[in-house]
């Protein structure tokens, strides 16, 4: 599984990171961070989902590896 | 362009109305999705109730703009940055975002958790309370001001202007406009003498901190500052105030969700966050088409009052599983009780450690409360406050 987070769509509701804190944290502005593209380890794909589900804007993309 | 909106016989603006809006909510995504309201503030303005539809208008702001206010506030120049649309907004946005972050309002934390202990002690032995006049208006009111930087002293004052404002009194909707625009003009007031004394001399304030930023390279003008801070004085002294008598008002109606809360406070975030969702206690934002367009099938031509119903967003079958159902389990909880898009609440993450410290030492202290024998609660239309919330323990 990759996550990554569309930085046009994210405005800092600061769901992903207070749902999934392994794999998000808040920056200086409140918005998540990191936001690049990269790969969830296995435990933490639990908290991948969540974050995708809660995320109000649709802003996180998860993309299962085949 | 003609539009085809069906008038509502609802106006969202009647108490009785705001006593259970999820049921108005319901009525208006099935049968007008678009829809005319009656009602005399509303007679010009078309609601859109759909989660789909209100999303689509969040993320849209050159369609649904922010730029000219719909409503009447009083202010007679934009609020910075909400009623400023993009590209312009964001400059402003990015300037303000560090001030309300998460890391910011975490260093607040201990003094909001030192006042509520306070607010508890002084009413804790007497086994009852009006929780509104007790905690949830001193709470948020007190910590906002002192974050901002204008006198504690006039809190009174300063909740009085601004219920003028968002709960004007009753009469005609010329009277009540003009009441509006006279309480304006005493907010801005208080806002330039504030505004000039920090312009003199710098404090430890936020509205220092407004002073002292750029944008553009720019740093803002006196208006720009007293703009930001207009919004911030609305914003600030009733928002959370209202969330907490929601909050506090289904709690003590819904004992086994209560106890959750008292058995596993590690559980109150995430019941925070379906307790915004269910009763959002800001439930609308507005906005204005810039551009003729089209909604649910039906045409708006530019220039159109657009109210974006965030609580029937929020309880949408068609999104969500069991929406009135208030399940602080809740897997999935995309809600939309801070607005979306760009102009997303700024101050979210200040409300949301306001509400989760004062629900943790609520609880901690008064774990068994209920309503008062016989008390009907009567919430404001409008940002839904419960100024009656008397509670027995």
């Amino acid at each position: 599984m990759r996550i990554r987070v569309d930085t046009e769509l994210c405005q800092g509701h600061g769901r992903c990171y207070m749902l999934a804190p392994d794999l998000f944290d808040a920056d200086g502005d409140g918005y998540c961070e990191p936001t690049n593209e990269r790969a969830v380890p296995t435990e933490l794909a639990d908290q991948a989902r969540r974050a995708s589900m809660n995320c109000p804007e649709d802003a996180i993309i998860l993309t299962e590896e085949t | 362009m003609t539009d085809t909106a069906p008038h509502s016989h609802y106006t969202l603006e009647r108490p009785e109305e705001a006593e259970d809006p999820q049921t108005i909510y319901r009525e208006l995504r099935d049968n007008a999705p678009v829809a005319r309201l009656a009602g005399r503030a509303t007679s010009h303005t078309l609601t859109i109730s759909r989660h789909e539809d209100v999303v689509s208008a969040l993320r849209t702001p050159e369609v649904f703009s922010s730029d000219s206010s719909a409503v009447e506030i009083g202010n007679t120049r934009p609020l910075v940055p909400l009623q400023v649309d993009p590209p312009h907004h964001s400059k402003h946005r990015k300037a303000l975002d560090p001030l309300f972050a998460p890391r910011q309002m975490a260093k607040y934390e201990p003094r909001v958790r030192e006042l509520i202990r306070e607010l508890i002690d002084a009413v804790v032995e007497q086994g009852h309370c009006n929780f509104h006049e007790a905690v949830a208006e001193p709470l948020p009111s007190t910590i906002f001001l002192e974050l901002l930087g204008l006198p504690v002293s006039r809190v009174h004052e300063f909740v009085a202007l601004k219920d003028g404002i968002i709960r004007p009194p009753a009469g005609s909707m010329e009277e009540r406009f003009q009441k509006v625009r006279a309480t304006g003009q005493k907010i801005y007031a208080v806002l330039e003498e504030v505004v000039d004394a920090r312009m003199a001399e710098r404090q430890d304030d936020f509205l220092s901190t407004i002073i002292d930023a750029e944008v553009d390279g720019q740093p803002l003008t006196r208006d720009d500052v007293v703009d930001i801070g207009y919004l911030f004085f609305l914003a600030g002294l009733d928002t959370v105030s209202a969330s907490l008598d929601c909050m506090m008002a289904f709690l003590a109606q819904n004992p086994d969700h209560r106890q959750r809360l008292v058995d596993d406070p590690a559980i109150i975030p995430h019941a925070i966050e379906e307790m915004l969702r269910y009763e959002t206690p800001v439930p609308t934002v507005p906005r204005i088409t810039a551009s003729d367009t089209e909604v649910s099938g039906c045409p708006m031509s530019a220039g159109t009052p657009i109210t974006v119903l965030l609580g029937s967003a929020n309880t949408d079958e068609r999104v969500w599983d069991r929406p009135d159902e208030v399940d602080f389990d809740r897997e999935s909880n995309r809600h939309l009780a801070f607005g979306g898009g760009v102009h997303r609440c700024l101050g979210s993450h200040l409300a949301r450690m306001e509400l989760r410290v004062a629900l943790e030492e609520w609880h901690a202290r008064v774990p068994d409360y209920r309503l008062a024998e016989g008390l009907e609660l009567k919430y404001s239309p409008g940002i839904r406050q419960v100024d009656n919330l008397e509670l027995v323990w």
